[in-house]
Order: C-alpha cells, then structure tokens, then sequence
C-alpha cells in the first residue's frame, strides 16, 4: 500500500544540505528485482516476498562522494508493460539508467536490447548506464552466464555489474559507479560546451593560450 | 502519460508518488532560487563598479591595482576580466578561472541546469520538462476531486490554469492600463535582476512570458494599488543563468550608464524614498521596491488539528534579520502568513519594536479541510514596518503544504528555515503555467540622472 512506499523520513527529502542532484532511474523487465534493489540500497532491508511496483515510486538518499554530499532521487519503475506510457514519461528527468536483468532468467536478458532502445530513445543523448545482472547470488539457477553479460555490455557501451540485492552484494558500488560517471559527464558538459568560451576546442583541458585581452574603450 | 487506464486504488498510489515528487520539487527549486540570488550577490560585489575610478590595470574583482611586470594578472577565459592570482580558482589540470565565472560553473552544477542545457539539445526546450508531466496529472486530479468534494464553489484562483485562463481575459483592464502595469514590472524586474554594473544598457533582457493568448494574468483586479505590481511578477520566473552572465559580461566594464546603475542597484542602501513616483503606489507587496539584503531566519511550527480541521502555525522567531529602516538602524518586524496560490487567509503577527531578533511565539490558525491542503504552500514573509505606513520586505519562506507529514514528530516541531528573497512567482503557479518566452529589449538613458 502506498503507506509502505513512504517509509523514508521527510528529513531525507526536505533536506537541502546538499551539493548535487542526481535522478537515477531503474528499469528493466518486471521481477528482476529493481525495487528490491532499490530498497536494499536506500533502507539496507530485504524481503523476498514479490510485491509489483505500481507505475513508478522513488527513494531519497544522500550520499558523500568526491568531497560533495549527492542527493539521489532514485525512481523505481514498474516493469510491467501496462505502465510503460508512465514509466517512459521519466526517462526525460534521468540522469542515470540502472538497466536491470535476472541472471537465472534469459528473457529478461534478451529483454536488455529493447531496453537501451526505449532508453536511446525517451531520454537525453548523454545518457549514462549500468547493465546489472542480479540476483548473482543463486548460482545454481544461472542460465545468463557472467561473460555474456559483459559482452552485451562493452556492445552496448554500458559498464556492467553482477549484483545481488538479497546478499547485498555489489549494489553500494553500482550507485556509486553510476555516480562517478554521472560527475564526469557534468564536467564535461560544461568544460567542452561552456558558451563563455570563444573558439572550438580540441580536447577538454584548457591548456591553449588565454584568448587576447579585451581592450575596452578608455575614453 | 495519463491513468485513466489505472484502478481507482493505483492511481492513488501513483498520485501519491508524484506528490510527493512535487514537494521534493518544490524544495528543491526554493535551493536553486536561493543559489542564484547569492551567485548574483556574488557577481554585483565582485564587478567593476563605475562609482569608483579603474585604471586598465585593476583586477576585475578585487580592484586591487596590477603591476606591469610582477603580478600584472591575466585575462579569464569566462569573463575575458583581468584577474589577479588572487581572485583564480583551479579547473581541471592547469586551467582556472575568476572568482565569479567559477562561482558560476559551480552553480550550473549546483543546480543541475548543466543538464537541462545537455537535454535541450535532444528535446526543444519548451517541451522538455518532465516534470510537466506528473504536474498535469496532478493539476488534473486535483480538480477532479475539488469539484467533487465542493460542488458549488468554483476552484480557487489559479488552482488551475486551463480554466482560469478565458477568465482572465475577460477581466483584463483596457490596454493602456495593462501596458502602465507592464512597463512598472518590466521596471521592478530589471531592478531584480540586474547586479550593480550598468548592464540595462542595450542588453537584451529574456523575460519568460505566458505565451498563450492572455499572456498576463491580470484577472480579478482589484484595485490598481496593492496587488499589480506583484501580480504581474507572475509574468516572470527567475533569469536564467546564461542570460543573466551573458549581461555582466558585456556590461562589467562599461561605465557609462551612469544614472541606470543608480536606479537599477537592487541593494541594501536605497531602501529610501528616492524611487520614482511614477508607478502606482508602492504597497507591501511589491517587494522589490522596497526590499533590502535579505539575511536572517525563522523559527516555525506547523501542525493539523483534525478535530477543528485547522491548520496551526506556529510562529517562533527570527533572527539575525537586517535592518529594515539601515539609516536609522531600526528594525520594527512582523510576520504575515499567505496560503498560496491565491493569497487567501492572510495572517499577521503583531509588530515587535526595535529589535533584529524578534519572539513572537504566536499561534496563527487557518481553517481548511485536510484534503484540500493538497497544491497548497505557505508563503511566510517578514516585514518591517516603517514610519508613514511603509513596509520594507525582510524575506520570506515558502513551505509546501501538501504532502506535509504532520503525523511525523520530526515536522511537527519547530523548524529553522532560511529568509529567502521574493519569489518570482507570488501565486505559486507561474512555474507550472511557462509555457513561452518574450524578448524585450530594455534601455535606459543615462542623460537625466545627476549622479
């Protein structure tokens, strides 16, 4: 119910002691295990009992990372396919793509490739994502291997990730790895494409010479 | 997107997440508008100014003189200023940049706009925000169940811009009118947004615009003094930032508009009577004549009273507010309390005399029914209240009310929270109702000013 969704305090959110911003969005096919993903990330619980996300919801958390306090406002979308018109109407506001397949089901794997699509798609060019394979932790029901997994990945210019949200392992570092890249990005964006900057420029350091003095009038 | 494909029981939910989007929003576009008054302060203190005399050879920020051989600065690849090592902060390996083109960067990051501009390339812009999305459905089912819970009362004003719009064409004031009001705000707005440096002069000023038909919401004058003004500040959200950089650059160093400097300067030393009598009478709301350094906090309270369904505001104090008459170092404040949109259900607190850190601890109380807090924010503004009935604005806080969990103990005691400068959008809905831009082109003669 949507009391169980609200969990989180409204210190978290209403807080504005931050530097960043961050929208992160986590998507994939439905049951792979993005909400508890999420939940395992924002709250550090776990339940296996499979609740399907309604249309979207979304977890507040501020991290510390390179010196700057990052509020993330991670969405959760359902992955069901009646919700699509709503969860794609977000893509637009996210930063991030969390692209999410279960390591023990092919479908959702083959599922990857449509993904990026609507992806390429509904949100800006510079789109950063990470493919995750969860669920890593059942072993014996693996049917996508970890080297396919990584291949799709390096094809699709996606870093990549086995991670399982019940064990906890490597979801702290996914969030973190998506971060960093979203925090390169920006640099970038503003570094190659600052209007204040005269010329075209090669490369993204400014090591050229200082454009010639601006002489003003001194009447 | 819409939800009419939804269950009554989901769609609630969904509601429920993008209120609570909304609110995050709204907190976070309270941050962002903080970001960029203090930018802007930053800019008109560290800008050549035409007051004083500049050589050549002077930093563009700190004013200090330049050598000619040692120290002899360099030109900033932001502001093309030049700078002394002093006023430099690293970017990257080996570039850098000046105080303020860095405080600049810093606030394109801060505000996540380095984002908007990498979409907009992808997506025009008017179309670009996503957050329109879960606003319209939001505007929508809010309406929805307004009429249904209230039949007879027509939905508040500007609760929803699709059906207020033909209202406000029917009340608009004859054209003559409109354009005295226009040209007053167009005025107050320059005044807003420009820094100390003489940049009115021949600059182009983007003003963002209600571009359907009724372009200005003049709808349910009442009379022209009090309320035009800051109505139609409706017409503008804040500058936005390459537009406002775009004017300092040109303008750091052009002295010449003498007289526009003097009149444009939106600081703490001309909160006095030299405004121009040519507007309509300068009334409490029109902050931006009147307003001075915003500085200080205040202490809040709020809570439901289910029984009598009322909202309790519980008004602490402030502190460290400045001097609302700076001459004379007074300060008489009070606290007066709006609901937004709409301005209904003003409430004031009494006067305290003579002090920057006023206690109050008054109870304000303002009846609704819970259901209809959703959209809702409180407007909270302090006040000094001058001499010959003259109010000078101290600052304000807006708290959004929908979504507020008043269960929580957390939020249910007092809060400290950060005097803000003057919205731009008074009524709350001017962010949701951008639909378009106009360009205005604005100059002002130097030649009748002595200064």
């Amino acid at each position: 119910m949507a009391s169980a969704t609200a969990t989180y305090g409204q210190k978290e959110s209403s807080d504005q002691n931050f530097d960043y911003m961050f929208k992160i969005l986590i998507i994939g096919n439905s049951s792979v295990g993005k909400t508890s993903f999420l939940f395992r990330y924002a709250d550090d619980s776990y339940t296996p009992a499979f609740v399907s996300t309604v249309g979207i919801d979304f977890k507040v958390k501020t991290i510390y990372r390179n010196d700057k306090r990052i509020k993330l406002q991670i969405w959760d979308t359902a992955g069901q396919e009646r919700y699509r018109t709503i969860t794609t109407a977000y893509y637009r506001g996210a930063m991030g793509f969390i692209l999410m397949y279960d390591i023990t089901n092919e479908e959702s794997f083959s599922a990857v490739q449509d993904w990026s699509t609507q992806i390429k798609t509904y949100s800006w060019d510079n789109a950063q994502v990470l493919l995750v394979g969860n669920k890593c932790d059942m072993e014996d029901e693996r049917v996508v291997g970890g080297d396919r997994g990584r291949q799709l990945s390096e094809h699709l210019g996606f870093q990549f990730f086995e991670a399982s949200a019940k064990d906890n392992i490597n979801v702290k570092q996914t969030f973190e790895r998506l971060v960093d890249i979203i925090c390169e990005k920006m640099s970038e964006s503003l570094d190659a494409g600052d209007p204040a900057v005269t010329g075209a420029k090669q490369g993204p350091q400014l090591t050229e010479q200082p454009a010639p003095p601006h002489q003003d009038c001194a009447c | 997107m819409d939800l009419s494909s939804l269950q009554a029981l989901e769609r609630e939910i969904v509601l429920e997440v993008l209120r609570r989007d909304k609110q995050l929003r709204t907190i976070e576009e309270d941050r962002i508008r903080r970001m960029k008054y203090e930018l802007q302060e930053l800019r008109r203190r560290g800008a050549k100014s035409f007051a004083r005399q500049y050589g050549e050879r002077t930093c563009a920020r700190c004013q200090r003189p330049l050598g000619k051989f040692w120290n002899s600065g360099a030109v900033c690849r932001g502001c093309s200023h030049r700078i002394c090592s002093k006023c430099r902060v690293g970017v990257g390996a080996t570039g850098w940049k000046c105080t303020v083109c860095h405080a600049y960067r810093d606030v394109k990051f801060r505000s996540g706009e380095w984002f908007l501009e990498a979409r907009a390339k992808k997506f025009s812009v008017t179309t670009d925000k996503y957050e329109m999305v879960g606003e319209k459905i939001l505007k929508t089912y809010n309406v929805l169940s307004h009429i249904s819970i209230v039949p007879p009362t027509p939905p508040p004003y500007l609760d929803c811009p699709f059906l207020s719009r033909s209202g406000h064409l029917k009340n608009s004031k004859p054209f003559t009118k409109s354009m005295e009001d226009l040209m007053v705000s167009f005025t107050s707005h320059i005044r807003m947004i420009s820094t100390s440096q003489s940049d009115v002069r021949g600059d182009l000023l983007r003003v963002d615009n209600n571009r359907r038909e009724s372009c200005f919401n003049y709808s349910s004058q009442k009379s022209l003094s009090d309320t035009d003004i800051s109505k139609s500040h409706n017409l503008f959200k804040g500058p936005s930032l390459p537009n406002l950089f775009k004017k300092s650059k040109d303008s750091d160093q052009e002295g010449s508009s003498t007289g526009a400097e003097e009149e444009t300067s939106y600081g703490s030393e001309y909160s006095g009577g030299k405004r121009g009598s040519s507007s309509s009478s300068v009334s409490t709301d029109c902050g931006l004549f009147e307003s001075i350094g915003i500085v200080g906090e205040l202490e809040l309270a709020l809570a439901f009273n289910t029984n009598k369904s009322c909202l309790e505001f519980t008004v602490g104090a402030c502190r460290n507010l400045s001097y609302g008459d700076a001459k004379r170092k007074k300060c008489h404040p009070y606290v007066k309390l709006y609901m937004l949109p709409g301005k209904s259900g003003k409430m004031k607190t009494t006067v305290k005399k003579n002090t920057t850190d006023p206690v109050y601890n008054e109870v304000l109380k303002y009846h609704i029914e819970r259901n209809l807090l959703f959209g809702k924010r409180l407007q909270v503004s302090v006040w000094h209240s001058g001499s010959l009935k003259r109010k000078v604005f101290l600052g304000e806080v807006l708290v959004p009310l929908d979504g507020w969990r008043f269960e929580d103990k957390d939020s249910r005691g007092f809060n400290w929270y950060p005097l803000c400068p003057k919205a731009e959008s008074p009524d709350g809905g001017a962010v949701e109702q951008y639909v378009g831009d106009l360009l205005v082109r604005a100059k002002f003669s130097s030649n009748h000013q002595g200064v």
